[in-house]
C-alpha cells in the first residue's frame, strides 16, 4: 500500500494511503473526505493523464511518496443565465436607434443638404411626427391637392424611416415629391441640380404641411401646424404724417431677425424685425404715404422658428449674398418683451409659477452644491430636460388635446435645433442641422454623418467668420402644467 | 646619446605640437622639396639631431663593421627613445626618411650578418612611414630582422605590422603558401596587445588570421571580460559560421575564468545544450546553480537536470523547480505588492472615458457583444497574473446570488471562450489556484465555455512546468471531441502550455489530427501552430512532414482561407532561428500549390533567420516587397514581417529596418502597407520609440481601415506593459475618433489593454539578458499573433479573437528581483539607468547613465540596466535582470 501526497489547490495532503486492491474510485472517496470535492468532480493527474475510476493501480505504477495533483472544486457549476443579455448587435435596427441616442442621417443626393438639414430640424419635433402619423385623416378634405398630399405622405414616411434606421437614409421619394410640388427646387445648372436656400425649403414645407394637416372639420381646435409653429402678430400701423392708426392681425410661421449694424444679439434683431415701414395709400391724405408698422406677438406657438435674415439679393453679383455679422443667440429665449399687452397678461401667472418652481429647484441645488460638481449651465440643462420630459410624456398620450390645454405657455423658449449655413451665398455652401435629442445631447447632422456635439459649441454658431453660422433657429416652448 | 629633449616631440600640447603636425603632413607628399625648406626653420636642437642622424646613416655604410655596428645601434637607440605622441611622426623617423632609400640599397649589398639583421629592424621601422601601400615592406624587413621584442618599437609599429600581416595572410592563403613565420609574429603581437589593453586589436588580428584559439592562452583575469565582451558583440556583425566560432571562444574563455553565468548565456545563445550541461557540471556552488536555473527559466526553455549536473536528489529537485518557473508567480506578486498595484483594475479604469470631452458614446445601457469582448481582453491583459480582477474573479456570492449575470455570459458565443480563457490569464503562472478556479467551467454545458476553460488551462500553465503535467492530463481528452471550438481550445492550450518542450506525447497526440482529412481547416491550422510552438526551433522532421502533407493535400480553396496562413507558420516555427537548416524544407515548399507556395517560402525564410540580423536576408525580403503583385497573392505580408524578424537582432539593423519600412509605406502596395505597422510593432515591442510612435499614430488615421487597425494594435504592442502616457493618450483620442466603428474601436481597446499590460509590470520583448538572448517561445508567440493580424478582419475580428492569447508566451515581468541565498526577497539599493555601450572601451567605463537609485524589486524599461548601489552584496549573475541571487560580500565593512 503505497502512500502518496496529494496536492490540491494550495494545500498538500501528505501520507494518503492508496489501497491498490480497490478501484481508484475508493481513493477518490478518501480524497472526498479530505477536500470535500465529490468524486465525480475530482480530476487526479497521474503521469500522462487523468486517473480513471476503473483504472488499474498496478498499471499506473504509483510509487511510494509520489506527488499527485488533484483538480476540482465543490463550487457551483456555472450555468448560463436563463435570460442572457441582449446584445446591441443582435437587436433590430429600431432598437439600436434608441441606444445610439440619435436618429439616422440622410444621404446627400446631390446638393440636397438644404433639404436634409431642414428635414432633420423638423424631424426633431415629436408633435409634428404624431400629427403626421394621423395623416391622411379618415375624411380627406378636398382642399388638399394631389402634390401636397403626396409630399405629406413622403414626409411622414421619411420621418418614419429616420426613426427606424441606424444607417443613413436616402430621402429619394421625398425629394421627388418636393420637386414635383415646388419645381423651383429642381432647377438645373450645368446639368446638375442647384443648391437651394434652406429657408425657402423650410417655409414651403411648413406651408404644405399646414395645408394638408388642417383638420377637415373646422369645428375642432385650430389646425396642428398652426398650433405648433404659427405666431399671431398684432400690428399697429401708424402714419406719422396723417396721424392715422389702424390695427392688423396676421399669422406667420417664423419671426425674422434682421441684421444691421446695431444688431449684436438675437433680441435686438427680433425687435428690428417687428418694426417695419411700408408705403400705402392713405385714405385721409389721398395719396400713398409712409406708414410705420409695429408688430407684437399675440399668440405664441409651441415651437418658435426664428430666421436670421442673412441673405440679401445682391444685384451686382446676381446672387443672394450673405451677411457674416455675428449675432449671438441664447440657449434660453424670453419673448416677453415682444408680446402684446393682452398676451403678457395671459403669461403672467404661468411665468410666476415657473419662476417659483425654478427658484425652488435652485434653492435645493444650492444646498447640495458642495457635493455636486456640475455648474449652473448643467443644472439648467437638467431642469430643462426634466421639464421637457414631463411635457413629452404627457404629449405622448393618445388624447392629445386635453393635456395640451392644461399646459400653459410661459414665453420662455429653449433652443432645440439650429440650421446653419457655411459659405458665402444662399445658393452655395453647405447646410447642416444641429439638433438637440431627447436625451439632451446635441447632434450635428451633416448629411449622412451624425456627430455628437457639446452644448457650448452650439452657441458658437453665431457667425462672424467662415464657420457654420445659424440661419434658422428653432426654440421649444417651456410649459408648465396648470 | 641623450634622449630627444625636444619638448615639441614629446609634449602633446602647445603650439609646438601643432606646428609639428603641420609640417609633417605636407612632406608626406613631397618630401624632398619640403626638407630643404624646413632646414631653415628647424630649431638648433633639431638641426643637431638631424645632422647626427645623417652622420649615422653615412657611417652605417662605412666599411668598418665596428663603426657600422655603433652607428646602427645608436640609430636604433634614437628611434626607440623617441616614440612620441600618436599624432606626430617621431623626429628621428622624420629625419631618417630621406635616407630610407640609401639604407635600403645598402642593405641589399650587405652580407648576411647580425648587422644586417640590425639594419633590417631599422628598415622595418622606417618602412612604417615610408613604404608605399601594398608593399608590406615593414613586415618583410621584420621577418628578415632580428626578431627581438616587438613592443620595443612602440604601439604604432605593432599596429601597422598587424595590418600588414592580415594582408599578407590573405595573399598567402590564396597562394596556399606557408604561414608559420607569420603565425609566430601573430603570437608576439597578440601577446603584446593583450598586455596593453588592446584586446579588440588582438581579437581583430586573430580573426583575420583565423586562429582565435590562440586568444585563450593570452587572456588573463584582468582582460578576459573586455575580450569576451568584444567577442560577443562582434559576433552579431560576423557572417556565419564565424560568429559561432567567436562565441565558442568566448564560452571557452568564460569557462576558463569560471564566469559561469556569462558562459551559460553564450551556451543559450548558441542553443547548445551540451554547453549548458557543462556549465552545470563545472560548477559546484548550489547558489550559483540556482542562479543558472533562474536564467534558464527566463529564457523559457525546457531543461531537465540529471545526476551529473546535480548529484543530490533534494538539491536537484529544488533546482528543477526553479527551471520549471514555479517561483515566477510568487516573485511577480511580490513585485506587485511592493509597487502597490495589487488593486484590480476594470476596463473602464483603462479607457478613462471621463478624460474625453463630450464624445463618450451615448447609450451605454445595452451591452454590445463586441465591446464586452474587448472589455474581456482588456481586463485579462491588465490584470494578467494578479489573480484578481473586477469581472471574472469577483466573489461567487455576487455572481450567483445577485440578479446580475456574471461577466462570462455577457459575452456572445465564441466570445465566451475568450472570456473563460481570460480567467487563465488573470491567474497566469499560478497553476494551483488557476486550475481550481477554472474547474467550474469544465462542467458547463456550453461548448464555448468549455473551450475557453481548456484554453485557460493552457494559459495558466504557459512557461510553467509541472511533474504531474496537469495541462496534458486535462486537455488530452478533449482534442478528439466533436465540437471544433472545444478541439481548438484544447489544442491551442497544449501549444501554449508546452511551448518549446518538444514533448513526444503531444506530438503523438496532435500529428494524427493533421493527417485526418475530416478535420476542419481551423482545427488543422491551430494544430499546426501548436506543434510549431511545442517544437519551436527544433527542426523536427516528423512534425515538418506532417504539416507539409497537409499543405500538399488540402484543396486550393481551403488554402485560400485566412486561417491557412497559420499552416506555413507552424512549419516555419520549427526552424525558428535555425538558418540553413530550413533549406531542405524550403526546397519541398516549392512544390506546393502555387497559391501558398510563395507565402510559405517567405514565412519559412523569415522564421529561419529570425533574430539573426542577416543583412542579406533583409535585402532579399525588401526585394520581394518591391514586386508588384497580381491580385490575391499574400506573400508580401510575411516578407514585411520577415524584415522585422530578421532585423530585430541588434540596434543598428533595427534602425535601418525602421527606415526601410518607412520607404515601403511610401511606395508599397496596399498589402505591404498593411503589414508595415505590424513589422514596426515587432521591431519596437514594449519599447516605445518616439519616431515609431509618431509613424504609427499617423497610420492610425489611414484611409485604409486595415492599415489603421494594424497601426492601432501596433501602438499597443510598442507600448505593451509600459503605461506610456503618450500612447495611452493617443489611443484614448482614437477611441473617441472611432467611436462609431465597432471594429476599429475593438482594436483601440486591445491597444489600450496592451499598453497597460499587467498594470505596467510586464514586457512582451522576447529579448532579455541585456538584449543578448532571444527567447524562442516568446518570439514564436509574437510572430503567430502578427501573422494572424495580417488578416485582421477574418481572424482577430472574426471568431478567432483568442489568437490574442498567443501573446502570453511573450509575457514576462520586466523586473529586477533580488533574493537572498534562501531565495527570499531581499531589498537592496540599486542604480537603474540607461545602458551604455562599453564595448572596446579601456579601463572600467561607466555602464549606465542618467541613473536613479531605487530599492529592489524595481522595474526595468527597455534599454535600462541596473547595478548594485551597495558593496554589501555580490550578485551571482553579472546581468541584473529577473531573479538575481545576492551573496553577502565577505570583504564588506560598514563605514563607521
Amino acid at each position: 500500500m503505497p502512500t502518496v501526497s496529494v496536492k490540491w489547490q494550495k494545500e498538500l495532503f501528505s501520507n494518503v494511503e492508496i489501497d491498490t486492491s480497490q478501484s481508484p474510485y475508493v481513493f477518490k472517496c478518501q480524497l472526498y473526505d479530505l477536500t470535500g470535492v465529490p468524486p465525480e468532480r475530482q480530476k487526479i493527474m497521474v503521469k500522462g493523464g487523468l486517473l480513471k475510476d476503473d483504472a488499474d493501480w498496478s498499471k499506473l505504477g504509483v510509487k511510494e511518496g509520489q506527488k499527485l495533483m488533484m483538480m476540482g472544486t465543490a463550487d457551483e457549476i456555472v450555468k448560463a443565465p436563463e435570460k442572457g443579455p441582449v446584445f446591441a448587435e443582435d437587436m433590430p435596427e429600431e432598437e439600436q436607434v434608441i441606444h445610439m441616442g440619435h436618429s439616422a442621417g440622410l444621404f446627400n443626393l446631390g446638393n440636397t443638404c438644404y433639404m436634409n438639414s431642414t428635414v432633420q430640424c423638423l424631424h426633431s419635433v415629436p408633435e409634428l411626427k404624431s400629427a403626421l402619423i394621423k395623416y391622411p385623416p379618415p375624411v380627406r378634405s378636398n382642399e388638399v391637392d394631389q402634390t401636397s398630399h403626396l409630399l405629406t405622405v413622403a414626409t411622414r414616411d421619411l420621418f418614419n424611416d429616420l426613426d427606424k434606421n441606424v444607417k443613413p437614409v436616402a430621402p429619394m421619394r421625398f425629394l421627388t415629391e418636393l420637386r414635383k410640388k415646388y419645381p423651383q427646387f429642381a432647377q438645373l445648372q450645368n446639368g446638375v441640380y442647384m443648391q437651394q436656400d434652406a429657408e425657402e425649403c423650410w417655409t414651403q414645407l411648413i406651408y404644405t404641411l399646414s395645408q394638408s394637416l388642417k383638420s377637415p372639420s373646422s369645428s375642432e381646435a385650430p389646425d396642428a401646424m398652426k398650433r405648433l409653429f404659427g405666431i399671431d402678430l398684432v400690428s399697429r400701423v401708424h402714419c406719422p404724417e396723417s396721424g392715422e392708426e389702424s390695427a392688423e392681425t396676421e399669422s406667420v410661421y417664423s419671426l425674422k431677425c434682421h441684421i444691421s449694424q446695431e444688431v449684436n444679439h438675437l433680441h435686438e434683431g427680433l425687435k428690428h424685425g417687428l418694426k417695419s415701414e411700408l408705403e400705402k395709400a392713405s385714405p385721409s391724405l389721398g395719396r400713398s404715404a409712409l406708414y410705420l408698422k409695429d408688430s407684437r406677438i399675440n399668440d405664441l406657438p409651441r415651437y418658435l422658428t426664428i430666421q436670421f435674415v442673412r441673405f440679401f439679393w445682391k444685384r451686382e453679383s446676381n446672387q443672394k449674398a450673405k451677411i457674416l455679422r455675428k449675432v449671438d443667440y441664447p440657449l434660453e429665449l424670453d419673448v416677453y418683451d415682444f408680446c402684446s399687452e393682452d398676451l403678457r397678461k395671459r403669461l403672467e401667472v404661468p411665468r410666476r409659477i415657473l419662476r417659483d418652481e425654478e427658484g425652488k429647484k435652485l434653492g435645493l441645488k444650492t444646498s447640495d452644491k458642495n457635493s455636486g460638481s456640475t455648474d449652473d449651465d448643467v443644472k439648467m440643462a437638467e431642469a430643462e430636460a426634466s421639464s421637457n420630459r414631463s411635457g413629452d410624456s404627457s404629449k405622448c398620450e393618445p388624447v392629445e388635446d386635453v393635456p395640451e390645454k392644461e399646459k400653459a405657455l410661459t414665453g420662455i423658449y429653449d433652443l432645440v435645433a439650429v440650421l446653419t449655413h457655411k459659405g458665402r451665398s444662399a445658393d452655395s455652401g453647405h447646410y447642416v442641422a444641429w439638433v438637440k435629442q431627447e436625451n439632451g445631447k446635441w447632434i450635428q447632422f451633416d448629411d449622412d454623418n451624425p456627430i455628437p456635439q457639446r452644448e457650448d459649441d452650439i452657441t458658437r454658431l453665431s457667425g462672424g467668420g467662415d464657420w457654420h453660422m445659424a440661419y434658422i433657429c428653432m426654440y421649444k416652448a417651456r410649459v408648465i402644467p396648470m | 646619446m641623450a634622449p630627444a629633449e625636444d619638448p615639441n616631440s614629446t609634449g602633446s600640447t602647445g603650439g609646438g605640437a601643432t606646428r609639428d603636425q603641420a609640417s609633417v603632413k605636407v612632406p608626406a607628399k613631397d618630401p624632398k622639396k619640403k626638407d630643404e625648406k624646413k632646414d631653415e626653420d628647424l630649431s638648433e636642437e633639431d638641426l643637431a639631431l638631424k645632422q647626427q642622424l645623417e652622420l649615422y646613416v653615412e657611417r652605417a655604410q662605412d666599411s668598418d663593421p665596428g663603426l657600422q655596428k655603433a652607428a646602427l645601434e645608436s640609430m636604433r637607440q634614437e628611434i626607440r627613445t623617441a616614440t612620441s605622441s600618436m599624432t606626430s611622426v617621431p623626429k628621428p623617423l622624420k629625419f631618417l626618411r630621406p635616407h630610407y632609400g640609401t639604407l635600403q640599397a645598402h642593405y641589399e649589398k650587405m652580407a648576411d650578418s647580425d648587422l644586417k639583421k640590425l639594419l633590417a629592424d631599422i628598415l622595418s621601422v622606417l618602412a612604417l612611414t615610408m613604404s608605399p601601400e601594398g608593399e608590406r615592406a615593414s613586415l618583410k624587413y621584420r621577418l628578415l630582422g632580428s626578431e627581438g621584442d616587438i613592443g620595443s618599437w612602440g604601439h604604432e609599429y605593432v599596429r601597422n605590422l598587424a595590418g600588414e600581416i592580415s594582408q599578407e595572410y590573405a595573399k598567402r592563403q590564396t597562394e596556399e603558401a606557408l604561414i608559420d613565420d607569420l603565425m609566430e609574429l601573430v603570437g608576439q603581437i597578440v601577446a603584446f596587445h593583450m598586455k596593453h589593453n588592446a584586446e579588440p586589436e588582438a581579437v581583430d588580428l586573430l580573426m583575420e588570421v583565423e586562429d582565435l584559439d590562440l586568444l585563450v592562452e593570452h587572456v588573463d583575469n584582468a582582460n578576459y571580460k573586455r575580450t569576451c565582451l568584444y567577442l560577443t558583440s562582434s559576433a552579431k556583425y560576423l557572417p556565419g559560421p564565424d560568429d559561432m566560432l567567436v562565441l565558442d571562444i568566448a564560452y571557452t574563455i568564460y569557462m576558463k575564468f569560471e564566469e559561469f553565468p556569462r558562459a551559460l548565456q553564450i551556451a543559450l545563445y548558441l542553443d547548445n545544450m551540451q554547453y549548458v550541461k557543462q556549465v552545470f557540471t563545472s560548477c559546484n556552488d548550489l547558489r550559483k546553480k540556482q542562479q543558472f536555473c533562474f536564467i534558464l527559466a527566463r529564457h523559457g526553455i525546457t531543461f531537465e537536470l540529471d545526476d551529473e549536473m546535480s548529484p543530490e536528489d533534494e538539491e536537484r529537485e529544488s533546482l528543477q523547480e526553479i527551471i520549471n518557473n514555479t517561483k515566477l508567480s510568487e516573485g511577480y506578486l511580490t513585485l506587485a505588492r511592493d509597487i502597490e498595484v495589487m488593486e484590480p483594475k476594470s476596463p473602464e479604469d483603462i479607457y478613462k472615458a471621463h478624460l474625453l470631452d463630450g464624445r463618450a458614446s451615448g447609450g451605454g445601457s445595452v451591452d454590445s457583444a463586441r465591446q464586452n469582448l474587448a472589455g474581456t481582453f482588456v481586463n485579462a491583459f491588465v490584470n494578467a497574473g494578479f489573480g484578481q480582477d473586477k469581472l471574472m474573479t469577483v466573489p461567487s456570492e455576487v455572481s450567483s446570488g445577485g440578479s446580475s449575470t456574471s461577466w462570462l455570459f455577457k459575452n456572445k458565443d465564441h466570445g465566451k471562450a475568450s472570456a473563460a480563457a481570460s480567467l487563465g490569464m488573470i491567474l497566469l503562472w499560478d497553476v494551483d489556484s488557476g486550475l481550481a478556479q477554472l474547474d467550474k467551467y469544465f462542467h458547463s454545458t456550453d461548448t464555448h465555455v468549455v473551450a475557453g476553460a481548456l484554453l485557460g488551462v493552457g494559459i495558466v500553465n504557459c512557461g510553467i512546468k509541472n511533474d504531474c503535467d496537469p495541462a496534458l492530463a486535462l486537455l488530452a481528452d478533449y482534442i478528439d471531441k466533436e465540437d471544433s471550438s472545444i478541439r481548438i481550445g484544447a489544442i491551442m492550450g497544449l501549444g501554449l502550455a508546452y511551448a518549446g518542450s518538444q514533448n513526444e506525447q503531444i506530438r503523438s497526440k496532435l500529428t494524427p489530427i493533421l493527417g485526418d482529412a475530416k478535420s476542419s481547416l481551423d482545427v488543422i491550422a491551430f494544430t499546426a501552430i501548436s506543434l510549431g510552438l511545442v517544437y519551436v526551433g527544433s527542426c523536427n522532421e516528423e512534425v515538418a512532414q506532417a504539416i507539409i502533407f497537409v499543405l500538399m493535400d488540402r484543396s486550393e480553396s481551403e488554402l485560400g482561407e485566412a486561417l491557412a496562413r497559420l499552416l506555413p507558420l507552424g512549419l516555419g516555427l520549427l526552424y525558428l532561428g535555425k538558418q540553413e537548416s530550413v533549406e531542405a524544407t524550403a526546397e519541398v515548399s516549392k512544390t506546393f500549390n502555387e497559391k501558398i507556395r510563395k507565402h510559405c517560402d517567405m514565412t519559412l525564410l523569415s522564421c529561419a533567420y529570425a533574430g539573426t540580423g542577416n543583412v542579406l536576408k533583409v535585402q532579399h525580403f525588401l526585394g520581394q516587397c518591391a514586386q508588384h503583385l497580381e491580385k490575391g497573392e499574400t506573400y508580401q505580408g510575411p516578407a514585411v514581417l520577415g524584415i522585422a524578424m530578421v532585423a530585430m537582432a541588434e540596434e543598428l539593423g533595427l534602425e535601418m529596418a525602421i527606415r526601410s519600412l518607412e520607404h515601403l509605406l511610401q511606395y508599397g502596395e496596399q498589402n505591404i502597407r498593411r503589414a508595415v505597422p505590424l513589422a514596426l510593432g515587432l521591431l519596437c515591442i514594449s519599447n516605445p520609440k518616439v519616431n515609431v510612435m509618431d509613424t504609427l499614430s499617423r497610420l492610425s488615421h489611414d484611409a485604409d481601415t486595415e492599415v489603421a487597425m494594424a497601426a492601432i494594435v501596433s501602438l499597443g504592442l510598442i507600448g505593451a506593459g509600459t503605461n506610456n502616457a503618450r500612447i495611452a493618450g493617443m489611443l484614448r483620442n482614437l477611441s473617441s475618433y472611432y467611436y462609431k466603428d465597432a471594429s476599429l474601436l475593438f482594436c483601440v481597446r486591445i491597444g489600450q489593454g496592451l499598453v497597460h499590460l499587467g498594470k505596467g509590470l510586464l514586457t512582451l520583448s522576447p529579448y532579455h539578458s541585456e538584449r543578448f538572448l532571444l527567447s524562442p517561445t516568446a518570439l514564436a508567440g509574437l510572430v503567430t499573433l502578427l501573422h494572424a493580424c495580417l488578416d485582421m478582419k477574418a481572424i482577430v475580428l472574426g471568431k478567432y479573437h483568442y489568437v490574442l492569447y498567443f501573446l502570453v508566451l511573450a509575457m514576462q515581468p520586466r523586473m529586477l528581483m533580488t533574493v537572498d541565498e534562501n531565495l527570499k526577497p531581499l531589498s537592496v539599493p540599486v542604480r537603474v539607468g540607461q545602458a551604455v555601450d562599453v564595448v572596446g572601451q579601456a579601463g572600467r567605463p561607466k555602464t549606465i547613465t542618467g541613473f536613479q537609485t531605487h530599492s529592489t524589486p524595481v522595474l526595468l524599461s527597455a534599454g535600462d540596466r541596473a547595478e548594485l548601489a551597495t558593496e554589501k552584496y555580490v550578485p551571482l549573475s553579472p546581468i541584473l535582470e529577473g531573479f538575481v541571487i545576492l551573496k553577502e560580500n565577505p570583504e564588506y565593512r560598514e563605514d563607521n
